[in-house]
């Protein structure tokens, strides 16, 4: 409300309503805050970060944080962005859509954030989309690995950061068809996107030349996959293909490797989180995605490593994973995108995004990395990994089997369901 | 065919005995003291949590424990935990009871209502100490790992889980039959003041109905968390199931909840084998149809919480 | 035992005017005491949803652990009707009532012949059920991603019309003049022979029946009604988020408005849930903003509550007066403790 220069369009129709409510003086008149600052002093940059803290996604959510805190410490050590510092704060948004609102709309009104970064859960980020749209503020979905946050739940104002559950897929299977069998059988979470992903698994599948002999329906909230390990075993398939997320892949991955499942049949699993693996290596099977891992031989990825064990020191995970490694891509973007506009004016800072693109080594990724105009997903490598069966130290859980370039894994029915309001619709700011 | 349903039934079997082992201690305090405990989930949870303390597994989980305790092989922590952890909830347990007096006499929903307190207060208690994130319980390899049988490999640690509760099963209700105390505890759920005029410490009783009831709960929490992971909201996987057990076997009958625990865990085990996505809801619904039909549940008898 | 109320002939008391003329300031002064109009939008809201549920719980002594159901059909209905009927205010509105109406009716005739630790049990299991079709029916809900797009249609009244959608000020005021006729209609409801006889239920129900009265259908009308209501609160909800989500039908939600209504008294005042609400979200507001246990120590005041003053809020606010009126007055015999004063 108060430091905003809402179009004029909305201002005049809030203004008209008021007066003819309240019949009285405009309301937006007396009371927008009038900061008076010291002559020179340029006021500071404020990011809020939406991110979980309890529920499903709080370790990951707060994961997220400490990777985004990281970028924005860099650019305050070389004197923040146009020469403005950069404040951020912080609240749990609780895996909650309806606290997601609450937050978000907290952050915009109360302590006038210019951007919001962070989501895990799609129904959150989806919420804080809503609000974010409403006002203009520019929102970075770090870690919702959803196909419709691409697809038919994009904005204007998001931008997505993670992988999908397309991309992976692609990686996935493109060459398991060919090099491990052509019975696949495909257990999918009994959620929008579980179904999303298995539905292009089996495109892929069958594009292949292979052949799905059966798709279990998995409810939210299954502990107890006995029946479905009965079932995979009792079907005999080449290649399982999950689409299990949440607390539901956690589960299933420890009665898999208990069971000693991992190998025949194959498994292959969508992308795992490293917050949601550590602590349990053992339970890893299959092969899975992530869009990077903290040993990977490319330049930059020691250094980063150090910096983050640095700022981070005595947290609960020792190095970092996708989740962190995604808040701080997309809060360094951001930051340079800001630079590049020379501007806070939300709607020059989106056209900077949308053009970013990155340089493999810029990335710490095998390969270049470029944001999508049309649908606002980051386009990005698709690493495979799998359980490293020799581990150089106690955090060296994965072994690298596979990188994929963007351009092959591409989510091409995305473009066609994002439709994007026009820039000029989108309510403008300045900070 | 018939083959091919025969694994599956197995597994509901091994569910629903699993089912009843979770349901065991709730089903006391209700049978017996007619009190609701929705902090059954969270001191499920508890027990889950005190036995990782105890096993160990990861250094920060218990930084005072010292090198030696680890140096203790697998099976030996593991024993103790199962012993020591259900007790630490018991005394938990009798504190809950203690505040629960407050309410006796009165309307049984007050006691749902601060039970349900209690419990979200622990909740939360765990996710404070613990974080948000998941644990595993390591088990020893005696108990774990699978085995195969009729070309189907099958988890070891499930058969294991199973007989341990069917055998808990066994225990108490051949305490609560064969047993002296348990003759008084049965005359205390049926006419306190009879028990009162006989001598008998009323609220003493109630203590240890309500101890032995937690103890159970974390006992159950113990076995179950291997399979279905530790972390703060586990006690919701346990509380529910537990409730739709007591209520669909009936109020009051030790026999209507096991039945109604193999019931229920057949219903999922088959639903998952053949229509899976049901397999959650199956349970629900089983419970409006009975109740339906027979408002009191399977073999419900006439309660103190009906009126 | 709770004293039997005196019917109080007032349309409007002194009470019900003050607060909503003061409720009515708030938009000028929120935002200098540090906080934002969204959050008076979701006190409002869900005040409406307290209010239509403490029908049951306070008043007729059901208690239901699944209200989240109707909160969320409410704001489902809302959505769908926007995209599928005709985006008409008016008309969205009727049919997220009718909707979560609809709902209540058919659950309640499961149900009504059931009260306490059943009945709670009951409700405990349809909620899962509705929760479990709102997850799985996505191509009408939207599932997990939620409903999205939803409009705040314009308030028109042919003479005039109020745009809802510029600002959270605009919305404020119709959740405002929605949550007056609300309270207005139930403090009538809850005073009239209607709402003499649901407190009668819940004292004892043989003694209603034999005085004559179905039990039965009171019990099927009354959840009817709160549902009907808190589906009411629900379109508002959908309209203030923009958005319908399952989240609002979980357990976990169900169980936060019984604890908000019995925090606030709602056992013993008609203004129990709404002060359970302003508490519950401005601590989780206020003090979540420094903590993320917030909810460990609302829990902890909860049982503290449920312990030693099971009247909640209003049962303390109450003696605090009648304490300050013993005090400060002539001796009198105490008065008889009133209802919804």
């Amino acid at each position: 409300m108060s430091k905003f220069k809402t179009t004029r369009r909305g201002l005049l129709k809030g203004s008209a309503m008021t007066a003819a409510l309240a019949g009285t003086a405009v309301i937006f008149g007396p009371w927008r805050h009038n900061h008076v600052l010291a002559q020179g002093q340029k006021k500071s940059i404020k990011l809020g970060f939406t991110c979980d803290a309890s529920g499903q996604y709080g370790n990951s959510g707060q994961d997220d944080l400490r990777g985004a805190r990281l970028a924005i410490d860099e650019f305050n050590a070389k004197g923040g962005v146009l020469g403005r510092k950069i404040e951020w704060i912080t609240a749990d948004t609780e895996t909650t859509p309806a606290t997601g609102s609450r937050v978000a709309e907290r952050f915009i009104t109360r302590e006038e954030c210019g951007f919001l970064i962070g989501a895990v859960h799609s129904g959150v980020a989806n919420a804080i989309t809503q609000v974010a749209a409403k006002y203009g503020t520019i929102y970075l979905n770090t870690n919702s690995s959803a196909p419709s946050e691409a697809g038919e739940n994009c904005s204007r104002v998001k931008f997505v950061w993670d992988g999908n559950g397309t991309n992976f897929s692609k990686a996935a299977v493109r060459n398991a068809v060919n090099s491990i069998g052509k019975n696949w059988l495909l257990l999918t979470n009994d959620y929008v996107w579980g179904h999303t992903t298995s539905e292009s698994t089996r495109k892929q599948v069958e594009a292949a030349g292979g052949k799905i002999i059966d798709n279990l329906l998995v409810p939210q909230n299954t502990r107890d996959f006995t029946s479905y390990l009965l079932k995979v075993q009792q079907s005999k398939p080449d290649v399982v293909a999950t689409a299990v997320g949440g607390d539901d892949i956690k589960a299933l991955r420890t009665q898999v490797a208990q069971l000693k499942l991992d190998g025949k049949p194959a498994w292959i699993n969508n992308q795992q989180d490293w917050p949601d693996i550590w602590g349990a290596p053992e339970s890893l099977f299959g092969v899975f995605g992530t869009t990077w891992y903290h040993k990977l031989k490319l330049p930059g990825v020691e250094e980063f490593v150090k910096r983050w064990q640095a700022a981070n020191k005595g947290g609960p995970i020792p190095v970092p994973g996708n989740v962190s490694y995604n808040g701080y891509v997309a809060t360094r973007e951001l930051l340079r995108s800001i630079e590049r506009a020379g501007t806070t004016n939300n709607i020059a800072v989106i056209k900077q995004l949308e053009n970013m693109k990155n340089t493999a080594a810029d990335r710490m990724q095998h390969h270049d990395a470029f944001m999508d105009p049309v649908t606002h997903q980051v386009q990005q490598t698709i690493y495979l990994a799998r359980r490293n069966p020799k581990p150089v130290d106690d955090t060296d859980y994965y072994e690298i089997v596979g990188q994929s370039d963007p351009s092959s894994v591409l989510d091409d029915g995305a473009p066609g369901k994002c439709k994007l309001v026009p820039h000029e619709q989108v309510p403008t700011y300045e900070l | 065919m018939l083959l091919d349903l025969l694994p599956h039934l197995v597994n509901g079997l091994t569910l629903g005995l699993l089912f009843a082992l979770v349901a065991l201690g709730f089903m006391l305090i209700v049978g017996l003291m007619e009190q609701i405990n929705l902090a059954h989930g969270s001191l499920f949870a508890l027990g889950a949590y005190f036995a990782l303390v105890i096993v160990g597994g990861e250094r920060s989980l218990s930084p005072w424990i010292g090198d030696a305790w680890y140096a203790v092989p697998l099976g030996v922590r593991y024993a103790v935990a199962l012993i020591v952890a259900p007790i630490v909830v018991a005394v938990i347990g009798m504190g809950v009871e203690v505040l629960m007096r407050r309410t006796y006499g009165k309307d049984p929903l007050f006691g749902l209502l601060l039970t349900f307190g209690i419990a979200l207060v622990i909740e939360e208690a765990i996710r404070g100490v613990w974080s948000t994130r998941d644990y595993v319980l390591q088990t020893p390899s005696g108990i774990s790992g699978g085995f195969i049988f009729n070309d189907l490999i099958w988890s070891t640690y499930r058969f294991y889980a199973a007989g341990f509760a069917a055998a808990a099963i066994a225990l108490v209700w051949l305490f609560i039959e064969k047993t002296p105390y348990g003759a008084v505890i049965k005359a205390g759920a049926h006419d306190n003041e009879m028990v009162r005029a006989l001598g008998i410490n009323l609220s003493r009783l109630r203590l240890f109905v309500f101890a032995f009831g937690t103890l159970l709960a974390a006992v159950a929490g113990i076995i179950l968390a291997p399979i279905w992971g530790i972390r703060p909201h586990m006690g919701v996987d346990a509380v529910v199931p537990a409730f739709l057990v007591i209520v669909l076997g009936g109020i009051g009958s030790f026999w209507g909840a096991v039945i109604a625990s193999l019931l229920c865990g057949m219903l999922v085990g088959l639903t998952g084998a053949y229509a899976s996505e049901w397999s959650l809801l199956s349970i629900y619904l089983l419970l409006i149809a009975v109740t339906a039909v027979r408002a009191r549940g399977l073999f419900g008898k006439k309660s103190l919480l009906e009126n | 035992m709770l004293p039997s109320p005196k019917a109080s002939p007032y349309l409007v008391t002194p009470a019900i005017a003050i607060v909503l003329l003061l409720l009515a300031t708030v938009p000028f002064w929120i935002e200098r005491i540090g906080l934002y109009p969204y959050l008076g939008v979701e006190i409002l809201i869900w005040s409406i949803y307290a209010l239509g549920f403490n029908l049951l719980l306070g008043y007729t002594g059901l208690p239901s652990f699944g209200h989240g159901a109707y909160f969320g059909i409410g704001a489902y209905a809302f959505g769908l009707a926007q995209f599928n009927l005709v985006p008409n205010l008016w008309v969205c509105l009727l049919v997220a009532v009718l909707a979560a109406a609809l709902a209540g009716t058919f659950v309640s005739l499961f149900i009504s012949h059931r009260r306490g630790i059943y009945f709670a049990l009951m409700t405990i299991a349809f909620g899962q059920v509705f929760w479990f079709i709102s997850i799985k029916w996505h191509s009408v809900t939207g599932g997990e991603d939620g409903l999205l797009k939803i409009r705040r249609l314009p308030a028109d009244f042919g003479v005039m019309q109020f745009d809802l959608s510029s600002s959270n000020y605009a919305l404020y005021y119709f959740v405002l003049v929605a949550f007056a006729l609300v309270l207005i209609g139930l403090w009538r409801l809850v005073n009239s022979p209607y709402g003499r006889i649901l407190q009668a239920i819940r004292q004892n129900e043989t003694r209603v029946t034999f005085l004559g009265y179905s039990v039965w259908w009171f019990k099927v009308s009354i959840f009817t009604l709160s549902a009907a209501i808190s589906g009411f609160a629900g379109a508002l909800f959908a309209m203030a988020q923009t958005s319908a989500f399952p989240d609002v039908m979980s357990l976990h939600h169900s169980g936060y408005i019984v604890m908000m209504t019995l925090v606030g008294g709602g056992l013993v005042s008609f203004w129990g849930p709404v002060i359970g609400v302003f508490a519950f979200l401005l601590t989780r507001d206020l003090i979540g903003a420094f903590t993320t246990a917030w909810m460990f120590w609302f829990g902890l005041f909860f049982v503290l509550i449920m312990l030693f003053k099971p009247e909640g809020i209003a049962g303390l606010l109450r003696d605090v007066k009648n304490g300050l009126l013993a005090r400060f007055s002539a001796p009198t015999p105490t008065p008889v403790r009133e209802r919804g004063n």
